[in-house]
């Protein structure tokens, strides 16, 4: 049974130990805030009642550090395409008249680094369970990973190396993914010295709804029944949320128990189920279990109702009978949801969800008054105000802002752009990603039709944006991109951010759709620390600025702090998805070279924009002047070339990113399988190592169909330069007279295909 | 029989995951197919309603033990003599992927002797990369004439359908290889083989698996009974095809599956 904690009594040293003892992560003003509220009630709390507040009030759950800066910047891009943002598990944002795409983005960031296969896997878990509680049906996961380099030679006490998370990682995603029956179609891999201590797990999910069967996360009046549906709840997960707000230390594997079990194959039928009911609109409200497990859900729903809850512990099915209230209550064992069903509907639910073999169970019901009570076997264990329990503390912590003086390092322009040029593609940020990419299902549901891979058939290069077709009857497409480089955020995390929009928004326009909304997923490190919350707020006005200057809402996200070990913080890493509308699919275009004698262009301006570059990277060399944004600029030449991809002139297009346009013609002609004659003399007043490799934002390189040349350059409104045309099987650079690069499409395949095989086999 | 009229049960457990894929190709087409739990239809549904059963792809149960083998365990406890029925009277069964390993641990692939194997004869073992692999095959055709499900097809041509799979490489008991290899060539059962850009029987990536003599599809003896690796239904429209921005095709190559069954149907019932 419960056991009362004496809080009442405790002086400061005892709060911060009783804090420490329960692992309940609060702070002393945290600790003496619920002393207070207990000394008014004239009794002591119970543990179960100390635990609830302990996930309540994490960081996880109330963002207490970040909510401010959030509201500040991200939150409130006013969009018509808004139905439903920010305010719930996942956003939801119009597609076409009848249905709605519904977003959730989040880390998994803590439990990957301790156990990767599971914390992976469970990750794909909880998010495809915030798409399902909106109502909808998952269409695609998303899963941008940055790791440590895969060739480090040690790493510190108590780190595992980056080459088995990466490993465990993929596994994870992969096995919990295809099983689950959901296509993942993008993501990233990035690796980074920054990432060794912490990696960095980020997890999304797309699916689709009819906008009437939107489900909300909240409970409608009393009397309503609260029926736990799925897995049964067990030991694995106590303290994820605790566990995921606190820094990383060698000790951490200890509580390897924060990490949750996964188990796709329940999940797969609960999907059905759950889809099933909200679709015959059985449902007052749907929430997954996640984060805090039936501590968080219950009072979320309730309180977001204007209601409060009764429940009876003692119903809940579970794993193990020797579990104690408190950890029935705050277990996050995977594959449950929480719906709330009108008396009425009730009979129907249980009939639907025994059809599909799912466990349901009616566990408590809603009450008029704001308060949570808990009963286990008929004695009441647990009695709050919900107002005090859910809304909790808001800080506006110190912060201090990073000043980037913007300077370059001068040095000698090397001899040998081949070499250089195939180092690049060779090394493990650039290199084919062919290795992740198949492990993972990107086609199952038959409706990926730009898929992750593109080219002549088995020789494959990068797409920019995937694209689906999400309904059966209809041609109108979602484009999903993610991406971030963290090399540019940790020098200037301004700049940086708001390259990460740039990005994702020319990745989109790449395959002719227009960007729609956003979601973001903003890991960092240790807010308690005045530089890294700075990080935080520089990124966050970042992305705000260049998003409400597109008009794309950011619809959907997650914070993760706390991503530090004693060694270090990660670097910033604001990871962006952008989902993008194509009004049909047939117009879309890849990145591989298409045919010999179309000409070839250039889009936008070259600048000496080189911090952070690959090529900087590669020759050791530092410098701070990341790319800048301007906003203006990407909206106007995103409609040049949007309106050029569907006016059917593009036969290929490739943003220039990292390791600029060498790099970006090297990609389109490895898919292709033809070479290209290429003449960068029209880019003026720089060297030639810059305009190979400058990774200036807002840029793309196009192959235009021969016969249609003259048509697009008269229709397209914007900076354009005619640099080459496809043809052969060399890809030649040259600048006027001098050849910069010569290299056979083969060398080119050959130095990019084989970086991750070779590390991984 | 009218299209309209053919009803095609689609059956699946927990983890079955491609069954939407599959009932929408026969719906595109015209017929009425239905998704079909086991339970449903062990309780409440009689299969001898249906002129076709299609299992299709997944991880049954999550294929914790040997792929396929808790579905086609399922199966064959409650519905042993139904099936053995549905398929002496002709009716087609398929199976797509999990569905392939399924009917080869039910015994009803490739069934060299008799309708129905008491053992599997063969095995859908765990690919040559150890990695789940999701790439584009290339299939040549090479069911003489036999297998019902791809009549549509010429003899030779070659087709791309996708395969998403851990577990696809076809093989027999080590110490029967080589007869039932030749049975197999011999009864007209090899319907699909892996082959390369050119048509060459190629390994690696061509061969996904490391399948015995690049086999990705088979059928029985009568050619009703048809189980494949690589996934038709991914490929019914030509904008699902990986290449479709360079190389027009009118239709997916997966479609000629589902007319060529329908058309079948048609004929005989």
């Amino acid at each position: 049974m419960p056991c009362e904690i004496n809080l009442i009594d405790a002086d400061d040293l005892r709060l911060v130990k009783i804090s420490q003892e329960a692992q309940l992560g609060l702070s002393l003003y945290e600790m003496k805030r619920v002393k207070k509220y207990f000394f008014k009630k004239k009794r002591n709390p119970t543990d179960i009642e100390l635990q609830s507040l302990g996930q309540a009030w994490s960081e996880h759950c109330c963002y207490k550090c970040s909510k401010s800066i959030l509201k500040k910047f991200i939150f409130g891009i006013d969009a018509p395409q808004n139905i439903l943002v920010i305010k719930e598990d996942a956003g939801v944002v119009e597609f076409d008249e009848d249905h709605a795409y519904v977003v959730a983005l989040e880390s998994h960031n803590h439990p990957s680094a301790i156990e990767p296969y599971g914390g992976a896997a469970t990750g794909i878990g909880g998010i495809i369970r915030d798409v399902v509680c909106m109502g909808a049906q998952p269409i695609a996961l998303i899963d941008p990973l940055f790791f440590g380099p895969l060739d480090s030679s040690t790493v510190p006490r108590g780190v595992k190396h980056p080459r088995y998370l990466f490993s465990g990682v993929v596994a994870g995603i992969s096995d919990y993914g295809n099983r689950v029956g959901i296509p993942t179609v993008a993501g990233m891999v990035c690796f980074d010295e920054g990432y060794v201590g912490n990696c960095v797990v980020n997890v999304g999910c797309v699916g689709m709804v009819k906008k009437k069967h939107v489900v909300r996360s909240r409970v409608k009046k009393p009397g309503e029944l609260l029926v736990l549906v799925g897995g049964k709840t067990g030991r694995d997960g106590i303290h994820g949320v605790t566990f995921a707000s606190a820094e990383l230390t060698d000790s951490s594997e200890e509580l390897r128990g924060a990490v949750q079990l996964g188990d796709p194959i329940a999940k797969e039928p609960l999907i059905h189920a759950c889809v099933e009911v909200s679709e015959k609109g059985l449902l007052e409200g749907m929430k997954d279990l996640g984060g805090g497990g039936l501590s968080c859900v219950v009072g979320e729903m309730a309180l977001a109702g204007g209601h409060g809850a009764e429940i009876e512990l003692d119903r809940v099915p579970l794993k193990d009978a020797g579990m104690v209230p408190w950890e029935i209550w705050v277990s996050e064992s995977q594959e449950r949801m929480m719906l709330s069903v009108d008396p009425k509907n009730l009979k129907e639910v249980l009939k639907i969800f025994e059809d599909w073999d799912v466990p349901a169970t009616v566990i408590g019901k809603v009450i008029d008054e704001k308060i949570q009570r808990i009963f286990y076997a008929r004695e009441k264990i647990f009695e709050m105000d919900m107002e005090f329990l859910i809304k909790g503390p808001i800080y506006n912590k110190p912060f201090q802002i990073k000043t980037v003086e913007r300077k370059d390092a001068p040095f000698e322009e090397p001899e040998d752009y081949n070499e250089i040029l195939l180092r690049l593609l060779a090394s493990p940020n650039t290199a084919s990603k062919e290795w992740v990419i198949r492990q993972y299902d990107h086609e199952v549901r038959a409706s990926t039709v730009i898929k992750p891979l593109q080219g002549v058939l088995g020789k494959n290069t990068h797409g920019d944006a995937v694209v689906i077709k999400p309904l059966e009857d209809s041609y109108r497409g979602l484009a999903l991109t993610a991406g971030v480089n963290p090399s540019y955020t940790k020098i200037d995390p301004f700049w940086g951010s708001a390259s990460a929009i740039d990005e994702v928004c020319r990745n989109l326009a790449s395959v002719g759709a227009t960007p729609h909304s956003f979601a973001d997923c903003l890991n960092f490190g240790n807010p308690e620390k005045p530089d890294r919350l700075g990080e935080l707020h520089s990124s966050a006005e970042a992305l705000g600025y260049v998003a409400k200057a597109l008009g794309t809402p950011f619809v959907s996200g997650n914070v993760s702090l706390y991503n530090e070990a004693p060694h270090g913080s990660i670097p910033p890493t604001p990871t962006i998805v952008g989902i993008g509308i194509v009004s049909d699919i047939r117009q879309c275009v890849t990145v591989d070279a298409k045919n010999e004698g179309n000409p070839v262009y250039l889009i936008g301006e070259t600048k000496k924009e080189m911090g952070g570059s690959a090529y900087l990277k590669l020759l050791g060399i530092p410098s701070t002047t990341v790319p800048v944004v301007d906003p203006k600029a990407l909206q106007e030449r995103m409609g040049a070339l949007i309106s050029a991809i569907r006016n059917g002139f593009i036969a290929s297009c490739h943003d220039v990113s990292e390791g600029g346009i060498a790099v970006c013609m090297a990609e389109m002609l490895i898919g292709g399988d033809v070479g290209a004659r290429v003449d960068l003399g029209l880019i003026e007043n720089m060297r030639d190592d810059y305009k190979l490799f400058s990774e200036s934002n807002t840029r793309w390189i196009v192959e235009v169909k021969r016969d249609l040349a003259e048509e697009f350059e008269k229709a397209f409104e914007g900076i354009l330069f005619r640099i080459g045309e496809v043809g052969g099987n060399t890809l030649l650079i040259q600048n006027d007279d001098r050849t910069l690069i010569e290299l056979s499409v083969k060398e080119l395949r050959d130095a990019w295909s084989a970086t991750l095989y070779d590390y991984m086999g | 029989m009218d299209t309209n009229d053919i009803r095609v049960a689609v059956l699946l457990i927990e983890g079955t995951n491609n069954e939407q894929e599959v009932y929408l190709a026969f719906k595109r087409l015209g017929a009425d197919p239905e998704l079909l739990h086991l339970k449903q239809l062990i309780s409440k549904k009689d299969l001898s309603d249906y002129q076709c059963l299609m299992i299709p792809g997944g991880f049954s149960a999550g294929d914790y033990v040997r792929a396929g083998a808790i579905f086609a365990a399922r199966i064959k406890s409650a519905l042993r003599k139904q099936l053995m029925e549905f398929a002496e009277n002709g009716y087609p069964i398929g199976g797509i992927c999990n569905g392939f390993q399924v009917l080869v641990e039910l015994g009803l692939l490739p069934a060299l002797e008799s309708k129905m194997s008491d053992y599997p004869q063969a095995s859908l073992a765990i690919n040559d990369s150890a990695r789940f692999e999701c790439r584009p095959t290339l299939l040549k055709h090479e069911s003489k004439g036999n297998c019902i499900f791809t009549k549509d097809i010429p003899y030779q041509e070659v087709v791309l359908m996708p395969s998403a799979h851990a577990e696809g490489k076809f093989l027999f008991p080590l110490e029967k290889q080589d007869e039932y290899l030749q049975r197999l060539i011999d009864n007209d059962q090899v319907v699909f083989r892996y082959v390369d850009t050119q048509g060459n029987y190629a390994s690696y990536p061509w061969n996904p698996n490391g399948s015995l003599y690049n086999i990705a599809a088979i059928c029985n003896l009568e050619g009703n009974v048809f189980g494949m690796m690589p996934h038709p239904e991914r490929v019914f429209y030509r904008y699902t095809h990986p290449d479709w921005t360079r190389v027009y095709k009118e239709n997916g190559d997966g479609k000629a599956i589902f007319e060529s069954v329908l058309e079948y149907i048609r004929r005989k019932f």
